[in-house]
C-alpha cells in the first residue's frame, strides 16, 4: 500500500463523472454497446497506468478522450492485421458497422431515429469529430490534440460529416422525413 | 474594406459557436444576403441540437460495475469483459489470461479477501467512497426516493436489506436528508442516505449487513481518493459516512449518527 514511487491517483470524482461521456464516445467509435464498454474499461486501465502523464488541473475528460482514441486506433490496427491471417470472424466487415440498436433508445421524435441512422453510416473519423465538436463541444484545437491531427483536418472532416448528413436528409423520401421541411 | 470571403470552415465554426469574433460580422453579413446559406446554417444548428437530444440520454444510463472498478485504481489482474468479447478473445488469450490469473490477479483478489476476512473492511470504505462520489456529483438525481417520502424509503430499504434501517436526523449539524437509494454491495445490498447542507455539500451514510461477524469496530477514518469516510461496525452492520468535508466535520456528524442509532437501539431493546 505504501508504494512511495507510485504517482498520485487520478481525481476520483472527475474520473467517475467522465465515465458516461467516455461510454458515449466509445459507442460512437465502435458502434456497439458491449465493445464500447470494453473500450472504456481498457481506457481507464491505461489512464491509471499513464497517470504520471496527466497534468493535474488540466481537463481530465479531454485527456481521457485522447487515450480512448489511441486505444481504439491501436486495437483496430491489431484486429485488421489479425484478419489477414484469420478469416473466421463472425462480423465480416462489421468492425465499424453501427450496431447500436436504435430501439434501445426510444426517441420521441422520428427525426432523431433517422439522424442516428445517418450518423451510423458516416466513416468513423467523421463520426468522432462530429461528436466531439457538436455534442461534447470541445474547441477545434482541443479536438486536434485528442485526435493528433491538424486543426485543418478537424475542420474538413467536420465539414464533410455535415455535408453528408445534409444530403442524407435531402435524399430521404418525402414520406419519411418530409414533414420537417414544413415550417 | 473587403473582408475575406466566407468559407465552409467559417460556417462550421459559426454553427459551433467557435468563430473568431473578428469574423462574425462577415459571416452574419453573408447570411443576410444569402437566404440559402442562412437556411443551411440554421439546419446545421438544429442538427447539433438534435444530436445532443439523441445522445444525451446515454449519459444517464447506470454505469456497469466493471467500469466503476476500472475507475477506482490501477488493475493488476484480468478484469471482467462483456460476454461477447470474452467469446471473441477467449481462444487466443487463454494462455495469457491463465498466467495473469495465477501470477497477478490472484494476489490482488486474495489481498482484498484476506483483509475482508480479517475484519478490515477496506473494500467497504473504497466502495463507499466511490458510491458517494458517483451519486453526490449527480445534481438532478442523487437519490432514488426523495426525503418527502422518507417513510416509504425506509420501509423499502428495510425490506431489501432484511433488517430495519432508519435515516438519522442530522438537522442539528446543518445537513438535511435529501433521500436515499439502494446500491449494490460487496455481498449484501447497501442502503444509502444522502444529506445536504446550505453550502450544497453532500454527505452519504451507507449501511449494510456484515457478511461475516466482524465484531465491533470503533470509528475509523479513511481518505479514499479525496473522499473522507468514517466507518464503524456495530451489531453486525457496517456503517460508512462519506463526504468531501474535512475530517473534524465528518467526525462530528458521525458522532450524531452513532448517537442516534444507539438511542434507537436502546428504545427497541426496552
Amino acid at each position: 500500500m505504501a508504494d512511495v514511487a507510485a504517482p498520485p491517483p487520478l481525481p476520483q470524482p472527475d474520473l467517475l463523472a467522465a465515465i458516461p461521456r467516455l461510454r458515449r464516445y466509445a459507442r460512437v467509435l465502435t458502434g456497439d454497446t458491449n465493445r464500447a464498454d470494453d473500450l472504456v474499461q481498457d481506457t481507464l486501465a491505461r489512464a491509471w497506468e499513464k497517470r504520471r502523464l496527466w497534468a493535474a488541473g488540466s481537463d481530465l475528460r479531454a485527456w481521457l478522450f485522447t487515450i480512448m482514441h489511441n486505444v481504439f486506433v491501436n486495437q483496430r490496427a491489431l484486429a485488421r492485421r489479425e484478419k489477414l491471417h484469420v478469416s473466421l470472424d463472425d462480423g465480416g466487415e462489421g468492425h465499424e458497422a453501427w450496431q447500436i440498436p436504435v430501439r434501445a433508445t426510444q426517441y420521441a421524435r422520428v427525426e432523431l431515429t433517422e439522424l442516428m441512422e445517418h450518423v451510423g453510416r458516416l466513416p468513423v473519423d467523421q463520426r468522432e469529430v462530429l461528436l466531439l465538436a457538436a455534442v461534447e463541444e470541445l474547441r477545434y484545437e482541443e479536438i486536434a490534440v485528442v485526435l493528433a491531427i491538424p486543426v485543418g483536418t478537424v475542420m474538413s472532416r467536420l465539414s464533410r460529416a455535415r455535408a453528408k448528413l445534409r444530403n442524407a436528409f435531402a435524399d430521404a423520401p418525402a414520406g419519411a422525413g418530409g414533414l420537417k421541411v414544413v415550417k | 474594406m473587403n473582408p475575406l470571403p466566407v468559407t465552409d470552415a467559417d460556417l462550421d465554426a459559426y454553427v459551433d459557436g467557435q468563430l473568431l469574433p473578428s469574423r462574425v460580422a462577415a459571416v452574419e453579413d453573408a447570411l443576410v444576403r444569402d437566404p440559402a446559406l442562412a437556411a443551411s446554417v440554421a439546419d446545421a444548428r438544429r442538427r447539433n441540437a438534435d444530436l445532443r437530444d439523441a445522445l444525451d440520454p446515454w449519459l444517464a444510463e447506470p454505469i456497469p460495475d466493471r467500469l466503476l472498478a476500472a475507475a477506482s485504481g490501477p488493475t493488476t489482474g484480468p478484469s471482467a469483459r462483456s460476454p461477447e468479447t470474452m467469446r471473441r478473445w477467449l481462444v487466443p488469450l487463454t494462455a495469457v489470461v491463465a498466467t495473469l490469473m495465477v501470477g497477478l490477479g490472484a494476489g490482488w483478489f486474495a489481498r482484498d479477501m484476506q483483509l475482508e476476512r480479517a475484519g478490515t473492511p477496506t473494500t467497504f470504505t473504497r466502495q463507499a467512497a466511490l458510491t458517494h462520489a458517483l451519486y453526490a456529483a449527480d445534481a438532478n438525481r442523487p437519490v432514488e426516493v426523495w426525503a418527502p417520502e422518507e417513510k416509504r424509503l425506509v420501509a423499502w430499504l428495510s425490506k431489501r436489506l432484511g433488517f430495519p434501517v432508519s435515516a438519522p436526523d442530522l438537522n442539528s449539524t446543518g445537513f438535511a436528508l435529501v433521500g436515499g437509494r439502494l446500491v449494490a454491495g460487496h455481498q449484501n445490498p447497501t442502503a444509502l442516505f444522502m444529506y445536504e447542507n446550505a453550502d450544497k455539500q453532500r454527505l452519504s451514510l451507507q449501511v449494510r449487513k456484515q457478511p461475516v461477524d466482524g465484531g465491533e469496530v470503533a470509528f475509523r477514518y479513511a481518505l479514499e481518493n479525496g473522499v473522507g469516510v468514517f466507518y464503524w461496525i456495530e451489531d453486525n452492520c457496517s456503517y460508512a459516512l462519506s463526504g468531501n468535508v474535512d475530517r473534524a466535520q465528518l467526525l462530528a456528524v458521525g458522532r450524531v449518527v452513532y448517537g442516534q442509532l444507539a438511542a434507537l437501539e436502546a428504545s427497541v431493546a426496552k
